[in-house]
């Protein structure tokens, strides 16, 4: 029994150990001013998309909300990401760190919940 | 002499005018912009670089015939755009551009090609429904053996989309072009068109009140 306690704590403190190491994949939501055309929208896009550490990008219009996703592994910088907003023309209100990916986010937001 | 001289004038007007009118005439930063304007007296393409976020340059090139088709001009210049002021809301941006080239123009009837300068300015207001622009743009031509030009040119342009779309979805819009160059044309044109913007793609098309036929595209790369 003792030794059935012990094996188990250690399973336990291995399985947290190991899912420390692995750093999860996040996703940046941002409240931008001024995004209403796609066409020049898709500057915000482009340049999300060009960073290396970014893994899925996508443009909620309707929303006014830009949503990033970082690849595994890799963390996202929010310092970089606003400036590369600005650059494309817009203003940036609000980050938020949530929990879905950018395809779970999208899939929300396209049935009208934000 | 008179009437070609206003003919001139009008072509050159027309040909330096219709650049850059139908949307906002820069990108983002490191974007290359491709236009192209269409319609039977002029056909027209334009494309610039933006080398920083406020900042373009490009080259454009024309031909152009009046109205009578007895005049055709080509034209070429170098042009160099700057977003001067940005304003965002929740549900809105706002623009103003400066506008400007340098280039040579030449013609059927003019006996040497003429220099074109053609400062400018265009201020928009855009929501996801609403469309507003206009476009206000001194042209001045220098050369030897033809009258000088010197004239101003005024366009507005204003519409609706007809629904809301996703990011990733085709937007209709319904846009109205009214234009007048002072001083030489003598009727306002006025070009109700469909325009379809999706991403990277613009389209426009349209007949105006002359029953001239229209097209235009902007594509980023």
């Amino acid at each position: 029994m003792t030794f059935s306690n012990t094996l188990n704590k250690t399973i336990i403190a291995s399985a947290v150990l190991l899912s420390s190491l692995v750093a999860h994949a996040e996703t940046t939501k941002i409240t931008v001013n001024g995004m209403v055309c796609a066409f020049c929208a898709q500057g915000i896009e482009t340049a999300l998309t060009a960073m290396p550490e970014t893994k899925a990008v996508y443009v909620d219009l309707a929303g006014k909300v830009v949503a990033v996703e970082s690849k595994d592994g890799m963390k996202l910088n929010a310092v970089k990401i606003k400036q590369e907003i600005e650059d494309a023309g817009y203003d940036t209100v609000k980050f938020e760190t949530i929990t879905q990916t950018v395809a779970q986010f999208k899939a929300t937001a396209k049935k009208g919940g934000k | 002499m008179a009437y070609f001289k206003q003919k001139q004038a009008l072509a050159l007007a027309s040909l330096v005018l219709t650049s850059q009118a139908f949307a906002g005439p820069l990108g983002f930063k490191g974007s290359v912009m491709a236009m192209g304007d269409f319609s039977p007296n002029w056909q027209e393409t334009f494309a610039n670089y933006a080398f920083t976020p406020v900042d373009a340059v490009g080259i454009e090139g024309v031909r152009m015939r009046s109205d009578d088709k007895t005049i055709t001009r080509q034209a070429g210049q170098i042009t160099y755009t700057r977003r001067l002021a940005r304003w965002n809301t929740p549900d809105s941006q706002a623009n103003v551009f400066l506008l400007s080239g340098i280039g040579s123009v030449t013609g059927n009837n003019l006996s040497s090609s003429q220099t074109l300068f053609t400062p400018g300015i265009q201020a928009d207001y855009e929501t996801t429904r609403v469309y507003a622009s206009t476009v206000l743009r001194a042209y001045r031509g220098y050369g030897a053996g033809s009258a000088n030009i010197k004239h101003d040119y005024a366009s507005v342009r204003a519409g609706f989309s007809f629904y809301h779309t996703d990011y990733e979805e085709t937007q209709p819009w319904l846009i109205v072009e009214a234009r007048r160059m002072k001083g030489l044309s003598q009727s306002t044109e006025i070009t109700p068109m469909l325009r379809l913007i999706n991403k990277r793609y613009f389209l426009e098309a349209g007949l105006s009140t002359e029953k001239q036929a229209r097209f235009n595209f902007m594509y980023i790369f």
